[in-house]
């Protein structure tokens, strides 16, 4: 597919028409300028305490100075809202229990295989993992909860969208105050993932364990009847000593019934804990499906979209402007009546 | 896949070399050359979190230095004038426009003067600028298309506009495919040669280095023709589905709205047809009416089986699989009430307007059948009372397309009845039809009857019978398509622009009807290209027609037309009385006579 870049032909006439328009330009050149607000900005947040991350607008004392001194110089960069930081810890979660669904599913792969030792200490991981990677996708789910409750100011609109992108991506980067929405959709598109993969592996793994844990009974059952009846073909000479060697047969055989029984009960124990947090993911399932976007509909098209951003930033301009007409009553109201709730 | 691709190819790169959070501006030209082929969870994907339109961002005071903007828009005058007035006070930290088509050196210069805080980072062509349906069929999306019907000389600017436009589009589809093609016109036709021309004008001399591609032994064919060489398919009734859904509700940048036909719940009041993203659409789209009911009624069926599974929840095992399929299931779920919505929808309108019979008759008009059985029917469909206006207006100009020269008394007998069955039709459009796409304007051979190979062609088919009553008649552009794979598409009808040759057949051909394609063009033109001839055809069109759009665009210019022949007129008028009888004009009062002071 053919392209053509005019941006040397564009930045020629650009730099003609500014040597053009102002010959005696200071030092306010865009790569000074852009060094400068950055540092600027960061050393006057350390300096205040109370920092609040205040939606970036032209309230902001440290942009409008910064714009005032230089007034042909580049954009500040502004620092992204208070809001910015819920969905990067949800980023950082999400990231942190796709590592651990990794290990879990070495864990799984070991627990599994045959081994000589006790299985307990590789359950013991293996249920230690399921239950922080649960633990990571509800503090997300929760933390995503707060990202769509939070600032009446912003678009709902664009909310949604950021949150189906952090699912779909699941590494993002900082995310706006208007498109606040979107990052939410993905991030919950990506707990979504993850959990189904969780859950997927989680049933793998027992539907395996349970296989083994049957086959390792049919085996030694079929071990001990072989033993047992190898035994029984054995010499008639020894006949005093066959009822002690039945009697040391019958023992073992009942130690190994009471060992299965318990690795069975043990077995099965592992299962109710593990279908329980099956339960919990059903359940953070079922929140999130509601914010997830269903591709191929209406829903995900994008003229559908802006049109709707029209119509909600309209209403919501409505909004402010009864809010605002209300708010003016009060204010008069002050001092002779008792304030009429907002 | 071709057109999509394209576009698609051309967004990927846009976006994925800026990293950090986007802001994609449109406008609504390129809203809708996006929307068809990317979806708004791809975009997310590609973080871009806000999606606005170029007119709209202005009403917004809000500065949002953290995000990049990426432009994408068409260069017209206009859309420059906004990027100035953003330029001038910047909202967001970077900027990055892209242009759907050939920038003029002024409009760099008014953007270069107007950037003084140095915020544009890139200004590229990207050149997407068709709306991509389906795979192998574009459209502009032109507004004012009913011009193309009116001579140049009435509104020669806005015909000049026309014609600038679909030379844009069509050189943009050249671009993204990286090719220069041999340009073919239709003789007949004043548009098409003019458009031909001013095409290999932009691709040969104005941009030559711009498509300079390297040369492939057959270079692919442009073949521009007039939508009136072939009145019949626009005016038919369809009965393949997405031909259907467009001529009985219509779909527009494959979205087919709901709400004027009915009441919906709000998720369905739009619904999205696309091929490339609905699997049971892309198998069903080129069926007929009786099987898509079938297909739909299976589909239903397993959707009924997969829905009882999941009733029957005893276990937690069975929970857990359910939690796992609902994504799936709620598609599907969606899926197929949107399908089962349509039909519906569909069926009612067929049951109200009587559509079996009246198409039974349409198809005759259009295929084969005889004069006076065609007069007969004509007359008792005009007759019968719950035959809707613009169905009756649709067999009277099929009627007179056909059998223009045949009877005219007869012809003229309809003309009355319809003017006397329908208040509202305005008198004089059939005539105006004729006038336009009559036998003498025509180049191809519409009904098969110019010469002797293809009189035989009919009858041979006649005689073997049709599989499908309703689904018969094929386009012109059948025939087109077919001398065309056999090489023997004649110079005579279809001549060269200016020194261009072609010796063979070429591989790659892209139609361009002037005045709009419509979806059974689109069919056929998929169905041929699935038999894997050796040759790649692509369809595009000002617009996408269907009946009512045809002859609202007929009316628009039967309306210009007569109001251009009106002014003329009384001039005329009395210079042919007063000649004739030698006295003088009388005298305006007010006005100097300067002939007789």
């Amino acid at each position: 597919m053919a392209t053509r870049n005019r941006t040397l032909v564009y930045r020629k006439y650009r730099d003609a028409l500014k040597s053009v328009r102002a010959p005696t330009s200071s030092s306010a050149s865009s790569s000074g300028a852009g060094g400068g607000p950055v540092i600027e900005l960061v050393s006057t947040s350390l300096l205040n305490p109370n920092r609040n991350y205040a939606p970036l607008s032209t309230e902001d004392p440290v942009c409008t100075e910064k714009s005032d001194a230089s007034s042909r110089g580049a954009l500040t960069v502004g620092l992204p809202p208070a809001w910015v930081d819920l969905s990067e810890e949800v980023a950082a979660n999400v990231q942190r229990a796709r590592v651990k669904m990794a290990e879990l599913t070495k864990a799984h792969a070991k627990a599994l295989m045959p081994s000589f030792g006790d299985g307990k200490e590789d359950q013991r991981l293996i249920e230690s993992l399921t239950q922080e990677i649960t633990n990571l996708i509800r503090k997300s789910e929760k933390r995503l909860q707060r990202l769509s409750a939070a600032g009446p100011s912003e678009d709902s609109n664009v909310r949604k969208n950021v949150q189906s992108v952090a699912l779909l991506s699941g590494a993002f980067s900082i995310i706006q105050v208007i498109p606040k929405s979107s990052a939410n959709r993905s991030l919950a598109t990506d707990l979504q993932t993850l959990s189904m993969d969780l859950r997927k592996k989680q049933s793998t793994y027992l539907k395996r364990l349970r296989q083994q844990t049957e086959g390792q009974d049919g085996d030694d059952l079929e071990m001990n009847l072989n033993g047992s009846t190898s035994r029984m073909d054995g010499d008639d000479l020894d006949d005093m000593m066959f009822n002690e060697r039945q009697m040391a047969k019958i023992k073992k055989n009942e130690a190994f019934t009471a060992e299965r029984e318990r690795e069975i009960q043990q077995a099965s124990e592992d299962l109710f804990v593990v279908v329980e947090s099956v339960n919990e993911l059903a359940q953070i399932m079922k929140d999130l499906s509601v914010l997830v976007i269903d591709q191929g509909t209406i829903v995900d098209r994008i003229d559908y979209n802006i049109q709707n951003v029209a119509s909600t930033v309209d209403e919501g301009l409505k909004q402010l402007q009864k809010k605002e007409g209300r708010g003016r009553g009060v204010m008069i109201h002050w001092g002779m009546d008792a304030p009429e709730p907002v | 896949m071709v057109l999509v691709t394209a576009v698609r190819d051309y967004l990927s790169r846009m976006l994925q070399d800026i990293s950090g959070m986007k802001v994609l501006i449109l406008d609504s030209h390129t809203v809708s050359i996006v929307s068809v082929a990317y979806s708004q969870s791809e975009l997310l994907q590609k973080e871009v979190f806000l999606v606005e339109l170029v007119d709209s961002i202005s009403k917004s005071r809000e500065s949002m230095s953290h995000l990049k903007a990426v432009y994408f828009l068409a260069p017209t005058s206009e859309n420059i004038q906004f990027l100035r007035r953003h330029l001038v006070s910047p909202r967001f930290g970077e900027y990055h426009l892209f242009f759907s088509n050939i920038l003029k050196d002024t409009q760099i210069h008014i953007l270069a003067d107007s950037d003084e805080h140095e915020v544009v980072q890139q200004l590229q062509e990207f050149y997407a600028d068709f709306v991509a349906t389906d795979p192998y069929h574009f459209t502009l999306n032109m507004p004012s298309n009913h011009m193309y019907m009116l001579p140049a000389v009435v509104d020669h600017s806005n015909l000049q506009r026309l014609c600038d436009r679909v030379v844009d589009g069509i050189a943009a589809v050249f671009l993204a495919l990286k090719r220069r093609p041999v340009i073919r016109y239709q003789r007949t036709s004043d548009i098409a040669k003019r458009i031909a021309q001013e095409t290999a004008k932009l691709m040969y001399q104005q941009e030559s280095g711009l498509f300079d591609f390297r040369r492939t032994e057959i270079s692919p064919l442009l073949l521009v023709i007039d939508r009136r060489d072939d009145p019949v398919t626009p005016l038919l009734n369809q009965w393949t589905y997405q031909a259907m859904v467009h001529e009985l509700i219509g779909i527009q940048d494959n979205k087919v709205d709901l709400r004027n036909i009915g009441k919906f719940p709000k998720d369905q009041e739009e619904v999205v047809l696309s091929s490339e993203q609905d699997a049971f659409f892309k198998k069903n789209m080129y069926e007929n009416f009786g099987d898509i009911g079938m297909n739909i009624k299976q589909l239903v069926d397993e959707f009924q089986q997969i829905s009882k599974c999941n009733q029957n929840i005893q276990t937690i095992e069975d929970m857990a699989k359910f939690v796992d399929n609902y994504p799936e299931y709620r598609k599907m779920h969606g899926n197929v009430s949107k399908h089962v919505a349509l039909v519906t929808e569909m069926s009612k309108l067929v049951e109200e307007r009587k559509l079996m019979v009246v198409s039974q008759t349409e198809q005759e008009l259009a295929c084969n059948g005889g004069q006076v059985a065609a007069f007969e029917a004509v007359t008792n469909l005009l007759n019968n009372e719950s035959v809707s206006d613009i169905d009756r207006l649709r067999l009277v100009m099929l009627y007179a397309l056909r059998y223009e020269k045949e009877s005219p008394v007869q012809l003229m007998q309809l003309f009355n009845k319809l003017s006397s069955k329908s208040p509202k039709y305005k008198p004089g459009l059939v005539q105006f039809l004729l006038k336009q796409a009559g036998v003498d304007k025509r180049t191809g051979d519409l009904y098969g009857n110019r010469d002797f190979l293809n009189i035989a062609r009919n009858m041979a088919r006649g005689l073997k019978g049709v599989e499908n009553v309703y689904t018969q008649h094929q386009p012109l552009l059948f025939q087109t398509m077919e001398s065309i794979t056999k090489g023997r598409l004649r110079d005579v009808d279809y001549p060269f622009v200016g020194n261009h040759f072609q010796q063979g057949r070429p591989q790659e051909v892209v139609i361009f009807i002037v005045g709009g394609t419509t979806y059974e063009e689109s069919r056929c033109v998929a169905l041929q290209n699935a038999m894997n001839t050796g040759i790649r055809f692509i369809l595009g069109g000002s617009v996408i027609l269907n009946s009512k759009r045809f002859l609202k665009d007929l009316e628009e210019a039967q309306r210009i037309a007569l109001r251009t022949e009106g002014k003329t007129y009384p001039i005329n008028l009395e210079a042919k009385i007063y000649s004739s009888s030698h006295t003088l004009p009388p005298r305006r009062t007010g006005e100097k006579n300067h002939f007789f002071c």
